[in-house]
């Protein structure tokens, strides 16, 4: 979910650290062309067998702590469980056209990769053409519905379910009747997450504050990769008033959290389970996180590939399936797990239904 | 070199400065050759030649702004190197520029220790100890410098006394004066050679550069003429008149501005009506102004600089708001911009011709279109004629003597002269019914000035009106046919060109000369 | 009178003249520039390269052996279309000194609502497609308004102005683009963007390149016509030589009687009109759709490349595909596991060498043409090597 399409303006910056540091990878590998790129946990000896499979990120790619790490994540599992013969990473460049994707997606399909996975919503239309192109290659997109085809399976995750018990739970935490939410680049997308979490917040106390702030407006997503400006506008709400911020800004969530801890307050991850993955001196304060299992997704994708069950079309990742849930560690949302749990089965059984789009 | 013996003793004898085989090249130029320079110490000593004979240049070797190709620089004796002019100052020379370097808004004092404040503990500047050794510089010296007076209060020839006591502060007992003249009217001349005298007497040493031979004769000690680059003789000054020094330095026989036969008819080819122009500020700087040039006439403006001329011509050209009218034969043009009152026939010399008058890095038939780009040959409806612009371009060149070799290469390759007479010619093309000439002949060779002294003359012979603003005394006098004086943005005196003498000009410019 | 007003030559341009071009480098030596600076930028590239690992012939190798194949062609003349254009904008302000770093707002701004208009409405093919280029330009040019107002009116550095708007051309196209407004939704999609345009606003591409099935946008000819356009305008008429001396001396044009206000006002005005055409080959012959996957940043694109080619025509169209080319080599680079990071380092060290190797061919010219003139006049009899002495 989470893109960046400003960041690299300091790549020419950054990029040679980077490059230093894949050499530093690299170094002891000898120079095949089918070298594992960045810091894949791959096992040593190459399979004989079993798929090639081709990934395209979106901007930011592997290391961006976010979405596409959570996709790298998912591959990496299936590159030590199940028998895959090659993988090969792309990612966008910034400020590309639809032809660029398509590019890449054909590329993969060319070089023999089978399946292609595409994460993130901007792959959509590329994607949708490029399937028609190579019938014998399956496909698969993160978070879109609209490109369909006979080879392309959907992978789409209920986040405003998941959304919806976080905002329960900071409901029912807060003591000042008064929460935030900061989002990271105001798109439909992110909104998704913010009308589950407004739901679930005015289910438990009608009367509740919900400030909701935008770090950036496309095509600016540096909203998704500004830690300051996460920082800036949580610290407004936690003035405000606010006890428990909810952010789904990928990397800008980290500012929220210093916010927090400055403030005393709490907040809310999202996408992992930021109490363990957030920087150890804020973990304290990430009382629960939206988890968006990505990772499962992809891995879910590549296990019915190699026992060829892949199914084309939409696969949901709600509630009921786990795709998304909310996270525990810490122990701080203990003494409300069960009226959660509650509204968790209420969603389940579809007793509650959750509004996938703000007002 | 070795063969010195003299030692280290520091005789009288040994000069203050020598400079022996001194050759700069810049890229396609030798800007000096072989410059061969020995200045005694308490002496002044001049350094004359004409604009681009390479003083300045030496000079800026000499105080380590440039560093020479060949040669050696000996001070007292002994030899040295400089990288940059701090080297130059440690040994004792000190430069006052042409143009002041002075912060306005400061005092006296502060210009004065600025970038060498004497510190109490290292942090605060001793204002008391600097405010003591400016007095004793000043009253040793005869400059009379109040150290608590505001810069801007100041008159030029004051603030030039700064400027020397500023490089006294710092140590100096060799001085060079880049053309310190230039922006003086002639009673602030002699003020200053007093001063030059003063600063001898007390042992000090004066380079002066300037190619006012007059001025040089009455105060140097000894002349190094410069002519293209090289020391051409060194003179005393008791030997020589101003005219042979000129010949040295031109090389040739001079050239003279004087107009003889009147040529003024009694139509009013432009009249200036009430002309007030005020500053952004609302400060006045040109009041009341109002004259008529009649066709065939040059009227002259003279003027020290600073007193409203280059305002005054910014408003006729319509480059500057001003209240007033103005009348180019029966027609107001007070409300036309600028390019219609190119277009009715005004043609304009700017004082700069860098900044106004050329694009010096376009090619000279693009130069040639500047300020003429409605008019024919240049352009033919919207488009431009590029045929028709090269091929009058290639008629100035000719008629004009401008030395170059080709229409296509940059102004910027130009020399200054040569610059000027594409200026003049481009000026003059199109039957111009008024010329504007700002310092026709400024910066520009001995040459290319009698050249435009003759296209002038032949312009105003045939009926064109001109207004001449100069601070060449003697091209303002022997140009003119009439002659008015600018002073504080008003025009406060009627001389006649042909009883008036440089110096009594000079008078009327400060002001001095109104009862006279 | 003296000899401190006689200025070198080299003192009539300013470095940021000579960077932007606005000082001419003559003959072989314009081409000699950008090949330095091209060569010199390579070899940082394969210095990068070899630090990490990489062979840098090889990569190279790649890069070409895929540039010059049918697809990626077509894919590089594609991008360099709007480059082009964003270029050309750029560079219609540079000539007059103008920075209009806001061709990115201006472009972005122009094709949200030439799509939503395009979108809006159904004429015949010809008309559709000349109502939507109208509209983007009357919004590009509008938009450039703004700030060309302030400066006129009220001495607002163009350069501060443009940046603000291209702030808030991205608000206010946020809020133009969602689904109350001018965008449409598309089920299942997370996307957002305007309603698609109709057939008849899809320019047809040009099969220019045989071996893919792959057009060339129909607007790479509106590129190549503005092109000529601003060689045409720029050297051929009295408006272009008006904008032209206004760059290269105000004070000068002043003293002509160019009425700079005026040409500040059109020249900004023009800028922009032709910035708004900058996202057309991308809307009218792809993406028929201005949504969030449609390319940002063009405008600084168009900075660079315009830098690159010194404001010439034909200067920019080489920078434009060479930037496009570079873009399209970044996918099978990765392919090639070398990391896509390298284009940005070569652009980057390109833009830089470019400018370093200017400077160098203008010292060299400029020493270069004195030495002409004074050869040549020195067969005169009088001849003084005045002016480089002052």
């Amino acid at each position: 979910m989470l893109r960046n399409r400003f960041g690299r303006l300091a790549a020419a910056v950054v990029a040679g650290g980077m490059l230093m540091g894949a050499a530093a990878c690299g170094g002891s590998e000898e120079p095949t062309t089918s070298a594992k790129p960045g810091a894949g946990a791959s096992s040593a000896a190459p399979q004989e067998k079993g798929p090639k499979v081709g990934l395209a990120y979106d901007i930011g790619g592997r290391g961006d702590q976010s979405f596409n790490d959570a996709a790298a994540a998912g591959l990496d599992k299936a590159k030590t469980e199940l028998s895959l013969a090659d993988t090969k990473e792309l990612e966008a460049g910034s400020g590309e056209t639809e032809a660029a994707k398509e590019e890449r997606l054909r590329l993969l399909a060319q070089g023999g990769y089978n399946p292609v996975i595409a994460i993130g919503f901007a792959y959509s239309a590329s994607l949708k053409k490029v399937a028609a192109e190579f019938p014998e290659v399956k496909f698969a997109i993160v978070d879109d519905a609209a490109a369909t085809g006979p080879n392309i399976s959907n992978l789409l995750f209920a986040e405003h379910e998941g959304s919806y018990l976080v905002g329960a739970a900071a409901a029912l935490k807060s003591k000042k009747e008064h929460i935030g939410f900061v989002g990271g680049v105001q798109v439909p997308l992110i909104q998704k997450f913010q009308a589950g979490f407004y739901a679930g917040a005015k289910k438990i106390k009608p009367d509740i504050q919900i400030d909701v702030k935008y770090l950036t407006q496309p095509p600016d997503f540096t909203g998704f990769n500004d830690p300051a400006k996460g920082k800036t506008a949580a610290q407004g709400m936690f003035d405000a008033g606010a006890d428990v911020v909810y952010h789904a800004a990928g990397g800008s969530g980290g500012g929220v959290f210093e916010a927090a801890k400055a403030a005393k307050g709490l907040a809310i991850g999202v996408d992992s389970d930021q109490a363990k993955t957030a920087a150890a001196d804020v973990q304290g304060v990430v009382m629960t996180s939206m988890i968006k299992k990505v990772d499962v997704a992809v891995f879910d994708f590549l296990k019915s590939f190699t026992s060829n069950s892949v199914k084309a079309g939409n696969t949901v990742y709600d509630l009921k399936a786990g795709g998304v849930d909310y996270s525990t560690t810490g122990g701080q949302i203990d003494d409300i797990k069960t009226q959660l749990d509650e509204l968790k089965q209420k969603i389940i059984s579809g007793e509650i239904s959750v509004p996938d789009k703000t007002a | 070199m070795a063969i010195r013996t003299e030692g280290a003793v520091i005789s009288t004898s040994t000069p203050a400065v020598e400079l022996a085989g001194i050759t700069k090249r810049f890229p396609g130029v030798v800007a000096n050759r072989d410059i061969s320079l020995s200045v005694q110490q308490g002496h002044v000593h001049a350094v004359v030649g004409e604009n681009g004979a390479g003083k300045s240049t030496l000079m800026k070797i000499l105080y380590g702004m440039q560093r020479p190709d060949e040669g050696e620089i000996r001070v007292n004796g002994t030899s040295v190197t400089f990288k940059s002019p701090s080297d130059a100052i440690a040994v004792g020379i000190g430069m006052v520029h042409q143009h002041f370097m002075l912060a306005d808004n400061l005092t006296v004092l502060e210009n004065v220790i600025l970038g060498s404040e004497p510190r109490v503990g290292g942090v605060a500047i001793d204002f008391g100890a600097a405010r003591g050794r400016i007095k004793q510089i000043s009253d040793s010296y005869g400059l009379g410098v109040d150290p608590d007076a505001m810069v801007e209060d100041l008159g030029v020839g004051a603030r030039q006394r700064v400027e020397i006591l500023k490089v006294l502060y710092r140590g100096a007992r060799i001085l060079i004066l880049d053309e310190p003249t230039a922006v003086l009217v002639p009673q602030e001349v002699e003020e200053l050679f007093e001063n030059l005298r003063g600063l001898v007497s007390e042992g000090l040493t004066i380079i002066f550069i300037s190619h006012k031979l007059d001025e040089v004769l009455s105060v140097a000690d000894a002349v190094t003429v410069i002519r293209r680059g090289t020391t051409v003789a060194e003179v005393s000054p008791r030997d020589v008149t101003a005219r042979q020094l000129a010949e040295l330095m031109v090389g040739s026989e001079l050239p003279s501005p004087e107009t003889r036969e009147s040529t003024v008819t009694d139509e009013v080819a432009f009249s200036v009506r009430d002309l007030t122009v005020r500053a952004p500020d609302g400060r006045v700087l040109v009041e009341g102004v109002g004259f008529d040039i009649h066709r065939g006439e040059v009227l002259g403006i003279a003027g020290v600089e600073g007193n409203g001329q280059a305002e005054l011509v910014e408003a006729v050209m319509g480059m500057r708001e001003a209240e007033g009218r103005l009348l180019l034969g029966e027609e107001d043009i007070s409300a036309w911009p600028t390019l219609r009152r190119r277009e009715a026939g005004i043609g304009y010399i700017p004082e700069d011709r860098h900044r106004h008058g050329l694009l010096l890095e376009a090619p000279l038939w693009e130069n040639r279109i500047l300020g003429h780009q409605t008019q024919k040959p240049n352009v033919k409806g919207p488009w431009i004629d590029r045929a028709g612009a090269r091929k009058d371009t290639r008629r100035i060149v000719e008629e004009y003597d401008v030395r170059t070799p080709g229409i296509d290469v940059d102004a910027a390759a130009l020399s200054g002269g040569n610059q000027q007479k594409l200026i003049v010619g481009r000026e003059m093309s199109g039957e111009p019914v008024l010329l504007i000439a700002s310092h026709p002949t400024r910066g520009v060779d001995v040459g290319a000035q009698a050249a435009i002294w003759d296209h002038l003359r032949a312009a105003r012979a045939a009926g064109l009106a001109v207004l001449l603003i100069s601070a060449d005394l003697d091209e303002l006098i022997g140009l003119s046919d009439t002659l008015k004086v600018i002073l504080r943005g008003r025009l406060v005196a009627d001389v006649d060109p042909a009883a008036v003498t440089p110096e009594l000009l000079g008078s009327a410019m400060t002001g001095a000369g109104e009862a006279a | 009178m003296s000899g401190g007003t006689a200025r070198s030559p080299e003192a009539g341009s300013t470095f940021m003249d000579r960077l932007t071009g606005r000082v001419r480098l003559g003959g072989l030596l314009a081409l000699a520039a950008p090949v330095l600076a091209i060569v010199f930028a390579g070899l940082i590239t394969a210095v990068v390269l070899l630090v990490t690992g990489a062979p840098p012939v090889e990569t190279l190798g790649v890069m070409v052996d895929y540039g010059v194949q049918p697809r990626p062609l077509t894919l590089a003349l594609n991008l360099a279309s709007g480059y082009y254009l964003s270029a050309l904008a750029v560079a219609i302000g540079f000539r007059m000194n103008l920075f209009n770093i806001g061709v990115d707002g201006q472009y972005r701004l122009a094709a949200l609502i030439a799509a939503a208009v395009g979108g809006a409405i159904t004429l015949p093919a010809p008309l559709h497609v000349a109502a939507i280029l109208l509209v983007a330009v009357l919004v590009g040019a509008g938009w450039a308004s703004i700030a060309a107002v302030l400066k006129v009116r009220r001495g607002v550095s163009e350069v501060i102005s443009t940046i603000m708007l291209n702030a808030i051309a991205t608000a206010l196209g946020s809020w133009l683009l969602n689904k109350d407004r001018f965008a449409v939704e598309v089920a299942g999609s997370n996307n957002i963007g305007t309603q698609p345009l109709g057939p008849s606003a899809q320019v047809p591409g040009i099969p220019l390149i045989p071996g893919t099935p792959l057009k060339v946008d129909g607007l790479i000819i509106l590129a190549a016509v503005m092109g000529l356009l601003y060689y045409v305008v720029l050297n051929r008429t009295r408006f272009g030589f008006d904008l032209r001396a206004t760059g290269r001396s105000e004070p000068a044009a002043v003293a002509s009687g160019v009425n700079v206000k005026r040409m500040v006002l059109i020249t900004m005005i023009m800028s922009g009109a032709v910035a708004g055409l900058a996202g057309m080959p991308n809307l009218l012959g792809e993406s028929y759709s201005y949504s969030l996957n449609f390319p940002p940043g063009l405008g600084f694109t168009g900075i660079a490349i315009a830098l690159l080619g010194r404001n010439n025509p034909v200067g920019i169209a080489f920078g434009a595909l060479l930037w496009a080319f570079l873009d399209t080599s970044s996918n099978i680079l990765q392919i090639h596991d070398i990391s896509p990071e390298i284009v940005e380092i070569m652009k980057g060290a390109i833009v830089l060498s470019v400018i370093v190797a200017y400077e160098l061919v203008h010292r060299y010219q400029i020493a270069a043409g004195q030495r002409r003139v004074s050869r040549e006049l020195s067969g005169g009899p009088t001849v003084q090597a005045e002016g480089a002495s002052a």
